[in-house]
């Protein structure tokens, strides 16, 4: 009984709204399915989500990529060591998003640090253009997401038993065999884990593309605020947020035939 | 901090209840002991200090500080009314919801021309009082029924004159250019400016700027489109050309100062063919202090002598036909509303955006995407 009130909370301060936004979709300007036509009709719209879909994509390989060697060497790293490593990751993890996409600003732009030594070095004669556009978007947002890629993978490889990798290697694998059959498959709750994580968060993504795409890399989170803001297209807003949203619960509900979810971040059976 | 806004939000709809004498005395008191705000004028017995007070809802930075020398402590002098700000950034989308949501915490906002044509015809704003404002105290034609001219801000180009030393750009069709003057491009990411810019650049005249032709204007976007990156705040326009990003930027007016000394002169302004954007002072519907009180702070920021102290402290040019012969020297340069600029620029139709910022905006994003 005790988590009535609770419930009822979320009921009022996040239920409520969400439907509200729902509605928007449906109601402005006026009633009737007009703004999910837009979908249809909008050759913009397509191009909008194809874009966020794309960079997310990349953003979540790159970073689950490096995430997983972070995270394996972490767990073959013993006490001060693998502290330290954890206490780097955690550093990056906490920085703000706009400090970084700042910090990036003055290390890969035009007259920035590593330009300035590419060009001196004559290794290249004009400067390379590595921010303002989707490559620095892309770098951007794989720098703030391989944290999030790190932690869930962390927790999945310190759950597994390294006897079972000595009995592969006892039984004659070798270490490459033993990796791909053994260590690889016990780490895919892992995997999947990080992979969904670091996707759904990609997929709000606003500040890293605003500063870091010079304007040419506009993205879903960035144009529902426009709309809301400047245009003030309520409709087409909300109806982008639903599609969002239900993006992100058609995710889950996939994953959930595959996984428990709630094991992939962090409950108990 | 999110606790306090919302805190500070009850208490000034608080204050409107009790006044209109839907809130007892003893509900007031508590909320206002929650928000922490005026309980001393509450024991006092002004129960009603909440409300009696003018909010200018500005964009933040320095603006708070020039608001207060220009206009704030002036009027404060004058009426005995506080002056207070709300430094979020009065953008169409907020006003409206802040109206709809029948909380209005402003009395009046910094906002563009087009917000109050385009929130007056659909209901937001308390109409402007021309027997209180001053219409002559206005450039001809930038009074309207929902808003009024205070301050001009504007759009203009600034180039590298190291780079283009012997032939400086002076136009659009120059800024275009990247044959004749190669070299990065930085243009505004929302589409205002930069599609009068490149219809001029077209060989639109300036008289035939508007109704403009969108296709024509996104068209030659396009031709520069590789070269070209988009800021979408001044504080980045600024950067993009301090550190050398650009060779030729756009920039916000009130920063053209501020870059040329930052560069030591590298970087010039060029004021011709600069859009000249009006700002509007509106009232959202349902202000807190009432139409009387802010109907009397905007006539009061209409003083000549005001609306220098606004350009020299915060880069924005006097709306008043009296102060523009006032504008000192140093400023000329930088002030659309001057003698030697006021015919070179071009003078934005807010009409013409309120009708269609949506539709331009969004061909816009498409077209530079």
């Amino acid at each position: 009984m005790l988590v009535v009130p609770l419930f009822g909370l979320i009921i009022v301060l996040y239920a409520l709204p969400v439907i509200n936004i729902l509605w928007l979709g449906v109601s402005e300007p006026e009633l009737g399915i007009q703004n999910y036509k837009l979908l249809f009709t909008k050759s913009s719209l397509v191009k909008i989500l194809w874009t966020t879909i794309r960079v997310c994509l990349i953003t979540t390989l790159c970073s689950v990529v490096i995430g997983y060697l972070i995270a394996y060497s972490m767990v073959h790293l013993v006490g001060r060591e693998q502290n330290w490593m954890l206490t780097l990751v955690l550093i990056s993890f906490w920085i703000s998003v706009l400090v970084r996409a700042f910090s990036w600003l003055t290390l890969l732009g035009r007259n920035g640090l590593l330009n300035a030594a590419l060009v001196s070095s004559g290794l290249s004669e004009e400067p390379i253009n590595m921010i303002r556009n989707e490559f620095g978007v892309l770098i951007g947002m794989i720098h703030y997401m391989v944290p999030y890629a790190v932690l869930p993978l962390l927790a999945n490889m310190q759950g597994i038993d390294h006897r079972i990798m000595d009995a592969s290697r006892s039984l004659g694998a070798g270490s490459l065999q033993t990796f791909l059959k053994i260590y690889l498959p016990l780490t895919k709750p892992g995997v999947i884990a990080s992979s969904l994580l670091v996707f759904i968060i990609s997929l709000g993504f606003y500040v890293t593309p605003a500063l870091l795409g010079g304007g040419r890399v506009l993205m879903v989170a960035e144009y529902v605020s426009v709309q809301i803001l400047i245009t003030v297209q309520w409709g087409l807003a909300a109806m982008l947020a639903t599609l969002l949203l239900s993006g992100v619960f058609a995710l889950l509900y996939i994953m959930s035939r595959f996984m428990k979810i709630g094991e992939i971040f962090g409950a108990r059976p | 901090m999110q606790d306090k806004m919302f805190f500070k939000d009850l208490a000034y709809t608080g204050a409107k209840d009790f006044k209109s004498g839907k809130m007892g005395r003893r509900d007031f008191l508590y909320l206002c002991a929650l928000a922490g705000v005026a309980t001393s004028s509450v024991i006092a017995g002004d129960a009603e200090a909440a409300a009696n007070e003018i909010v200018l809802w500005n964009w933040g930075g320095d603006a708070v500080k020039c608001h207060t020398s220009a206009f704030g402590a002036d009027f404060t002098k004058e009426s005995g009314l506080p002056v207070k700000y709300d430094t979020t950034g009065p953008m169409q989308g907020k006003i409206k919801e802040m109206v709809n949501s029948g909380n209005v915490t402003a009395d009046v906002a910094d906002a563009d021309a087009f917000d109050a044509i385009a929130l007056g015809k659909s209901g937001h704003l308390e109409k402007i009082d021309y027997s209180v404002v001053d219409k002559k105290k206005v450039l001809k034609g930038f009074a309207w029924d929902y808003g009024v001219s205070i301050i001009f801000y504007g759009y203009a180009f600034m180039y590298d004159t190291k780079k283009f030393k012997s032939n400086p750009p002076s136009t659009w069709a120059d800024f275009f250019n990247t044959k004749k003057y190669p070299g990065k491009r930085s243009l505004y990411k929302w589409a205002n400016g930069a599609l009068e810019g490149a219809l001029m650049a077209d060989g639109v005249s300036k008289d035939k700027v508007y109704p403009m032709d969108l296709d024509r204007a996104i068209n030659k976007i396009k031709s520069i489109k590789s070269d070209t990156i988009f800021w979408g705040s001044g504080s980045e326009a600024q950067q993009m050309i301090v550190n050398g990003e650009v060779s030729m930027g756009m920039v916000w007016l009130n920063r053209a100062k501020a870059v040329e000394e930052d560069t030591n002169g590298r970087y010039r302004l060029n004021m011709n063919e600069a859009i000249a954007m009006p700002g509007a002072y509106l009232v959202p519907k349902g202000n807190p202090a009432g139409r009387a009180n802010v109907m009397k702070f905007i006539a009061s920021c209409q003083v000549a002598e005001r609306q220098i102290e606004i350009l020299r402290c915060h880069g924005m040019t006097p709306s008043n036909p009296e102060a523009f012969g006032m504008i000192p020297d140093d400023l000329k340069r930088f002030a659309v509303t001057s003698e030697e600029n006021l015919s070179r620029v071009l003078l934005n139709d807010p009409i013409w955006w309120a009708e269609n910022i949506g539709p331009a905006l969004n061909k816009y994003l498409e077209a530079i995407g």
